[in-house]
């Protein structure tokens, strides 16, 4: 149950009255006299009885005093008396064995309540209640009870009788505003400028407590004033999560290309309490600008006024949104503690991290944010802390957010043609000089993996495509031996301004980049140079094909209309430039590699106006020609790689 | 029939208390639990969680659906009282033993402590989760 909310109160209540309600009633059977307060006791005659939904409803008449007082023959209904609605809960109508002319005396706490449209008042809560008996007749009656409580009619109530809780004003209300109908009626004039800080009320510092005020009357015009930690992008679906639990996605129909970049710009603030929150606002036409979002919001204070909860999340179901969160714990300056007066302050060393987080999002309509840029750099930033490749790959630990400054070497997208462009994952291999100044036990360069879910600016991609690139790498997810950039990692061309470098090492690379050798730790789908000598070469499984150079489609078809033209199903065109691939298997004999030669399948591109000079042998044909020729140094990508047999899957690349 | 209209009058005082003093008071909680018996706890803790969503389609139709402890999402309509979780079969359907199931009555209390999220989608989505769930029940 939630700490602090209504389920747990309600639970305490009924706890307590539970308590109450089994200390009466062993009060009555030990005691027979009626407890003293008579004033506030209900005494009523049953006339008729009827179940609802294991409630009993007993319609009664109110009496002024006890009957026992009176001789049987007054007890005569008196059609001056009032009538009286009166409930009893399964259990309390067992204790009863109520039927029709009982007289129940009714002790506080009952509960009145009017109806809208009866005359009738309804009583319920009428747990301390008890029966009066006439003596004369109780043990005739107590014998044929059970033949009562068959006859007592039992009410199905039709499921089309749905409650309304709007008056009329209400709905006529909500059906003029807008499409997202509040649920709250909007006493509220959305047009006041909620951009002057002085028309609205005083600002709070708690995001807890906005929360909780949430749907109370003026919690629109709340602002609390929370510091940004961080500023990223998520891709759009990512704003429906919540309804994402259990079998089925909410929205079925999937992002297509041509759509527009469905990403929205998202804040993580932390408040003086040290409390975090996700604030997703709104799309983004254009992925360019969120280099500079990052560049004058981080660090900031900013004001939110009339946020929606979109999820109240946990640990467990966000572990993404948690690590990010867990990189920025304890605080750097002290935080303040819930219910204390302003002046006491806690120190952060003890601190649990935060197990939950409330994810926010604006009305729709304007945006009730806030930043002032002008201002300084709060105390609470903790900038992104730049590690060299190095030290991140010698971290222990899992799922751990970490920030870095390296040089990108290559890029490989991992197309499938089944999956749809904004579904790629794409691998970057990166290198910084912490990697390329050691001998022996890492790698000169490292894969960095981008998954779908890591929104890249246009600027990135374009960067990236055309040449070598250092790109800032801040809160990419570092475990299991891999560096991957998931959702809220982002990608930046400059280094921000403020970053805490730990003494990291990021000069400039000097001189070339070089590549691990091809070796016994060699693996799959990485990049390493290759060196060796030509000791054979497999010629029945040499062959070549062209492949359409927009999509890669390995199928060209022969043009029906000109047989000297091919044609690619896939992007239903002509290929008029067709890349030629092929494919040869190569005896290496190479240094690094010692069990034996090494059959290297060289799978080559070649366009057709571009010849490479460094594997002069595939040109011709002639094996004699290339026998013992010395090849190398290449930088290649490797495939795959197999032991037995001794192969090696690789393609020359050309680094950026 | 005395229930019902009990029922909708002790939500419309919870609406009209929260309205005024962004509060619920106790005897209007255990007036809840009252009427609602053993629904009631479990059903303010999913308003607790924010776990009911109004989503509305541009034509006005308007469901609810319900986030259930399990992870499951519960479809609960608003013209009538339905929801598709094993509990209102049985105790409602079948046993006539409570007038609501949780999620229901979650809805209802979101709606009277403004505590619905609200979810625009395209008519064909709803349909889709209209007729998603028949697809389930079969």
């Amino acid at each position: 149950l939630c700490r602090g909310g209504l389920a747990e109160r309600l639970c305490r209540l009924q706890n307590r009255e539970r308590s109450a309600i089994s200390f009466w009633r062993h009060q009555c059977l030990s005691d027979d006299k009626i407890p003293s307060d008579k004033s506030s006791v209900l005494i009523v005659r049953i006339l008729e009885i009827v179940e609802e939904c294991t409630i009993q409803v007993a319609i009664c008449q109110q009496l002024d005093q006890s009957p026992a007082t009176l001789s049987p023959e007054d007890a005569v209904i008196n059609a001056e008396e009032p009538i009286l609605k009166v409930l009893f809960t399964r259990e309390t109508a067992a204790h009863l064995k109520s039927r029709p002319q009982d007289v129940i005396h009714i002790y506080p706490p009952w509960q009145k309540l009017l109806l809208q449209n009866a005359d009738v008042p309804v009583i319920m809560n009428t747990y301390f209640s008890q029966k009066v008996l006439c003596s004369e007749h109780s043990e005739a009656r107590e014998k044929t009870y059970g033949l009562t409580k068959m006859l007592i009619r039992k009410n199905i109530i039709s499921l089309a009788q749905t409650f309304r809780l709007d008056d009329v004003d209400d709905k006529l209300h909500q059906e003029s505003s807008d499409n997202q109908v509040p649920c709250a009626p909007q006493t509220h004039n959305n047009g006041d400028s909620k951009r002057h800080p002085s028309a609205l009320s005083a600002v709070n510092d708690s995001l807890l407590e906005m929360v909780e005020s949430q749907g109370a009357v003026g919690w629109r015009e709340v602002q609390v004033q929370v510091i940004i930690q961080r500023v990223y992008c998520l891709p759009a679906r990512e704003g429906y999560r919540s309804h994402t639990q259990g079998n089925k996605p909410l929205c079925a129909a999937p992002v297509t290309n041509s759509d527009p970049p469905n990403v929205r710009l998202c804040l993580l603030v932390q408040d003086a309490y040290g409390m975090f929150s996700e604030v997703q606002l709104q799309s983004l036409s254009s992925t360019d600008d969120i280099e500079q979002y990052c560049r004058r919001w981080e660090g900031k204070s900013c004001c939110l006024a009339g946020m929606k909860i979109l999820q109240r999340t946990t640990r467990g179901r966000a572990l993404g949104l948690f690590s990010l969160i867990d990189s920025l714990w304890p605080p750097v300056v002290p935080v303040k503690v819930p219910g204390q007066s302003q002046d006491s302050e806690m120190m952060t060393t003890n601190l649990p991290p935060p197990s939950f987080c409330y994810i926010l999002t604006v009305q729709s309509g304007e945006i009730h944010v806030e930043v002032d840029e002008e201002e300084q750099i709060s105390n609470l930033y903790q900038p992104p802390a730049v590690h060299g490749l190095k030290e991140i790959l010698w971290t222990d630990g899992c799922n751990k957010r970490c920030s870095f400054w390296a040089q990108v070497l290559y890029q490989r997208l991992q197309t499938k043609h089944s999956v749809p462009t904004d579904q790629r994952e794409m691998l970057l291999f990166v290198t910084d000089s912490t990697l390329q100044n050691v001998v022996h036990g890492i790698p000169k360069v490292v894969a960095v993996s981008v998954t779908a879910s890591c929104v890249l600016s246009m600027e990135i991609m374009e960067a990236l495509s055309a040449g070598s690139r250092l790109v800032f790498f801040k809160d990419a997810l570092w475990g299991n031996g891999r560096i991957i950039c998931v959702e809220r990692t982002v990608l930046l061309l400059q280094k921000p301004l403020l970053c805490s470098a730990a003494g990291a090492d990021l000069s400039e690379l000097t001189g070339p980049v070089r590549l691990d050798e091809l070796d016994s730790t060699t693996q799959a789908s990485s990049v390493c140079a290759l060196r060796g000598t030509v000791v054979g070469v497999n010629e029945s499984t040499a062959f070549s094909w062209p492949t359409c150079n927009r999509c890669g489609n390995g199928k060209l078809e022969v043009c029906p209309q000109d047989r000297e033209l091919l044609y690619c199903n896939q992007c239903s065109e002509v290929v008029t430039t067709p890349v030629l691939k092929m494919q040869l298997e190569v005896f290496l004999s190479c240094p690094s590699r010692s069990q034996g030669t090494v059959k290297v399948k060289v799978w080559h591109e070649i366009t057709l106006f571009v010849l490479l000079t460094r594997l002069l042998f595939l040109q011709t044909y002639e094996v004699q020609s290339v026998l013992g020729k010395e090849v190398g140094l290449l930088n290649c990508y490797i495939h795959s790689i197999t032991s037995h047999p001794n192969c090696v899957v690789l393609e020359e690349i050309v680094l950026l | 029939s005395t229930l019902p209209a009990v029922a909708e009058e002790l939500l419309r005082e919870i609406k009209k208390a929260f309205q005024e003093t962004s509060q619920v008071p106790d005897d209007l909680l255990l007036g809840l639990k009252f009427i609602f018996g053993p629904t009631a706890v479990p059903a303010l803790d999913l308003v607790d969680q924010r776990s009911v969503t109004r989503v509305r389609s541009p034509s006005g139709r308007i469901l609810y659906q319900v986030l259930g402890s399990s992870g499951k999402l519960y479809t609960c309509y608003s013209s009538c009282h339905f929801c598709t979780c094993p509990a209102f079969g049985f105790s409602v359907l079948q046993k006539s033993e409570s007038l609501l199931c949780k999620h229901i009555l979650a809805v209802y209390l979101s709606q009277a402590l403004g505590a619905c999220q609200e979810l625009a989608v395209s008519e064909e989505q709803l349909t889709n989760i209209l007729l998603a769930e028949e697809e389930d029940e079969g």
